[in-house]
């Protein structure tokens, strides 16, 4: 019998792949930028609601702040590539190392706490980290750093050019589900084990022999590198960077995105990220008032299906199967 | 010493305080909410929009700020009452319930905040302030419309804890709030009592907004720039203690307005912040711990 | 088999809680094997004496020794290295896991901390210890099920099982048999004996008649102090015991 979450899941990705391949084989053929750009970038903000689901749904741990880490990324990778060398390799690499630190110092302070408490710390963490960036000249201050060089990526068929919205979408592509991939490979891990107790009923963790602090601390880490990579993608799509990308809003966006998509998932939340930059972009011809609409939908969710699409797909299989059985 | 003391410093500190006063306010609204119902709000900051922009539309159509001060509040306690009843309580019996509230007063903050913009624009508005000119006390020059802010709101934060201490709707509500089944059973209304909190909470985030407008102006994303503060008070006070709320309050403000007389504006906030999350480091229950088991 | 080895010595336990004494001065001895057990009127401080000696709170003062280590400053993970597990009164595994879930996570301690990070499948100590709980404790028809949807008498043994799992030498067992029917109750005593043989068993509990018939051992304690200690009739005897517990009645 198949767990009615796992082949939700398993939907969920195959949908997701095959409207990848389609879109890159249509849009290469007829040569569309948009789509191709648009959904570039809402992978790239799937990855930073992956690592709000990796704490929110598996470890249990509302994070508000997301967005800093996110920033970081983007902000580092920019400097990378206009001021030492535009090499995807190299800025992919140095935001990874880097975000591991930043990682591991942040838990220092976000760690000490839990449930409300950590959310409103990673709120503030985010929200100084934002003021003190728009505040810094060096960094371009509000108008932040624009400038980022078009990238020719090496691959073993060729150098590729990223300036081209098909080839950077592919690349987007596999670096966010190679990050998929390891949050996954975690899941079959005792470590991931340990993150659903800690989410399920932390108190009971040490009696059975386990500190609560080091199995977060990873996956705060780990949080933190997969938003820090996927910020790393932004200035190579947008050719910018700018403090918004550090402000509450794009946290906020990323929670809503999770809960939407379904919280624990993993691959919910990216499409969610999906769902969402395309509503935005649809809605935004209309109006530009569209906070308010995925306001409402977000509170909408919340109260009649809070655990999202993927939750409503499994619950769908579940009924299903009884049906079946009943038969 | 006596001078600088006099002209600087305590310009400053009484600046800070009528502030403070406000940002108590506010906090005690955020401290009743989650010392009592467990919920946290964070919508609340949007009710101080609320009753900021409110305030703003009623002036212009001529109703007196004094008239404001009593008809904002008690408009925005069935909007409270009704978002407790209807958003909030429907998702109370969930496990996960603490997220889920966070989440959803998130929403309602979200969608509440683009209201603003829509309805009233994304510029700042300036009301004037009621109370004009500046009093001298101590040889120092203050507004009046200041003092007139620190006068009032002691009155209203004493109001509100010997509403909450000494009287026997107080008691309802603390006792709903420890005990929902045992009040129940005594035949307290105890879901309504709590969105009758809910709603006496934010109205007084909303009477701070219509007191602060004044100085701060009114703008969409006012509630979001101001509820890291109300946060920083409630969580160093106490999540749920009054007395903290009110203590915290004072105590930040004035970190606030003094600290601005040697460092940048831009670094205020993360001082605050800073404060917080040593307050949650090192004693996390607060200064004075919860009125429940926070 | 009995033993007079000692295993587990509380010298002087105190703990405070405001001005109250909940454990005032507790001293005591646990020999290795068979069931020992703790009882007392309401408010004796059975619970307070038990989470010190498990180590979610820490004494005032006093000292707790696990086969002549020093464990009185340790925290709970600690105390199971050193083999000592407790289960709890209030039923707390985690809910939204599987049993063989609770179980599996429950026997991780039993791998190196390097297989946290390596699949599943090599951790074959903890899969393997896991399956045997579930046969021991009949709780394979369950084994896919969330333990939040289990019976009450399946979530007792679960909450054992887990206890269990990384074969602890000592086991602290938190009023087992509270809220259990009576058939649940036989059944439970009959699997603490079982037990008793086995490891060394300390034991809360209120029903007096159940710990007469199950320990070696009985420590009877009221108002944060211990009254008595010895053998079940000894301790049945004792008009100070009679005194606490029935008050003016006698057993």
């Amino acid at each position: 019998m198949h767990n009615p979450q796992v082949r939700a899941i398993r939907i969920i990705e195959i949908l997701l792949l095959a409207s990848a391949i389609v879109l890159f084989l249509v849009g290469s053929i007829l040569g569309d930028t948009f789509f191709l750009r648009l959904a570039t970038e809402s992978l790239i903000f799937g990855g930073l609601a992956m690592s709000v689901d990796l704490l929110l749904g598996i470890v249990g741990l509302l994070s508000l702040g997301q967005a800093l880490y996110f920033g970081f990324g983007a902000y580092l990778s920019a400097l990378i590539l206009k001021e030492v060398s535009p090499s995807f390799f190299l800025a992919i690499g140095i935001v990874t190392l880097s975000s591991i630190v930043l990682g591991w110092a942040a838990s220092f302070v976000a760690l000490r706490s839990k449930g409300v408490y950590f959310a409103l710390i990673t709120f503030g963490l985010a929200q100084v980290a934002a003021k003190v960036v728009y505040n810094t000249r060096s960094l371009g201050a509000s108008d932040g750093m624009m400038g980022v060089p078009i990238l020719q990526i090496w691959t073993p068929i060729g150098s590729v050019d990223a300036g081209q919205p098909g080839i950077f979408f592919v690349i987007t592509l596999l670096t966010i589900s190679a990050l998929y991939g390891v949050l996954k490979y975690f899941l079959t891990t005792p470590m991931g084990s340990i993150w659903h107790a800690i989410r399920s009923n932390e108190d009971r963790l040490a009696y059975i022999g386990y500190k609560s602090k080091g199995p977060k601390q990873v996956a705060f880490i780990l949080a933190a590198v997969v938003a820090a990579v996927s910020g790393a993608l932004y200035p190579m799509l947008r050719g910018f960077v700018s403090p918004e990308l550090m402000f509450f809003s794009v946290s906020g966006n990323a929670v809503v995105t999770v809960v939407l998509g379904g919280v624990g998932t993993l691959i919910g939340p990216i499409l969610g990220s999906v769902l969402l930059t395309s509503f935005k972009s649809i809605i935004g011809t209309w109006t530009v008032h569209h906070h308010i609409v995925i306001g409402l939908i977000f509170v909408a969710v919340v109260i009649s299906a809070p655990k999202g699409i993927a939750g409503l797909l499994a619950t769908y299989f579940r009924k299903t199967h009884s049906r079946k059985g009943e038969e | 010493m006596l001078e600088s003391l006099q002209y600087i410093y305590a310009p400053q500190m009484v600046n800070g305080l009528s502030i403070g006063v406000a940002v108590v306010l506010m906090a005690l609204g955020l401290t009743i909410i989650f010392g009592l119902l467990d919920v946290i709000n964070m919508s609340h900051g949007e009710f101080y929009a609320a009753g900021a922009f409110i305030s703003v539309s009623l002036m212009a159509i001529g109703v007196s700020f004094w008239l404001c001060l009593i008809l904002v509040p008690l408009i925005l306690v069935p909007i409270g009452f009704g978002m407790e009843r209807l958003l909030i309580q429907k998702v109370f019996h969930y496990k996960d319930r603490h997220i889920l509230t966070l989440l959803l007063t998130f929403g309602v903050a979200m969608i509440l905040e683009d209201g603003y913009k829509i309805i009233w624009g994304a510029n700042p508005i300036k009301p004037s302030a009621p109370i004009s000119g500046a009093s001298e006390l101590l040889g120092v020059m203050f507004p009046n419309y200041r003092l007139f802010l620190m006068g009032f709101g002691v009155l209203i934060i004493f109001s509100v804890w010997a509403l909450i201490y000494k009287t026997q709707l107080g008691a309802i509500v603390r006792a709903s709030a420890y005990d929902k089944d045992m009040s129940s059973s005594l035949g307290i209304p105890v879901m309504r009592v709590y969105a009758l909190t809910f709603a006496f909470g934010v109205a007084l985030a909303g009477l701070a907004g219509v007191l602060l407008a004044p100085i701060y102006s009114v703008f969409p994303t006012m509630g979001r720039d101001f509820i890291l503060m109300a946060f920083s008070v409630v969580i160093v006070g106490g999540l749920g203690s009054i007395k903290g709320a009110v203590i915290a309050g004072i105590l930040l403000t004035q970190l606030q307005s003094i600290s601005s007389l040697f460092i940048s504006p831009v670094w205020s906030d993360p001082l605050v912040f800073t404060v917080m999350v040593l307050v949650l480091m090192f004693k996390p229950t607060g200064l004075y711990g919860g009125m429940k088991n926070a | 088999m009995e033993n007079m080895e000692i295993i587990l010595k509380a010298k002087s336990l105190s703990k405070h809680f405001g001005g109250l004494a909940a454990v005032d001065d507790v001293s005591f001895e646990v020999t290795r094997l068979g069931v020992t057990s703790i009882i007392g009127p309401n408010g004796a401080g059975k619970s307070t004496l038990f989470n010190l000696l498990s180590g979610t709170f820490m004494a005032d003062s006093g000292l707790v020794e696990l086969e002549c280590k020093n464990i009185t400053r340790m925290s709970p993970e600690e105390r199971l290295s050193c083999g000592m597990a407790r289960s709890f009164q209030i039923t707390n595994l985690f809910f939204d896991l599987s049993v063989i879930n609770n179980l599996r996570i429950a026997s991780q301690a039993l791998e190196p901390s390097s297989h946290l990070f390596l699949p599943l499948s090599k951790s074959a100590i903890a899969i393997d210890r896991a399956n045997e709980l579930l046969e021991e404790f009949e709780l394979l028809e369950c084994c896919d099920q969330l333990a939040g949807a289990l019976s009450h008498g399946q979530q007792r043994r679960l909450e054992i099982a887990v206890t269990l799992a990384t074969r602890p030498k000592l086991l602290l067992l938190d009023e087992p048999t509270q809220g259990m029917s009576q058939a649940d109750t036989q059944d439970t005593a009959e699997l603490i004996k079982y037990l008793g043989s086995k490891i060394t068993v300390l034991l809360i509990e209120h029903d007096v008649d159940l710990v007469m018939d199950l320990s070696k051992t009985v420590i009877v304690m009221a108002q944060g102090k211990k009254l008595a200690e010895g053998i079940p009739g000894e301790v049945r005897a004792n008009p100070l015991v009679q005194t606490a517990y029935f008050g003016e009645e006698l057993a």
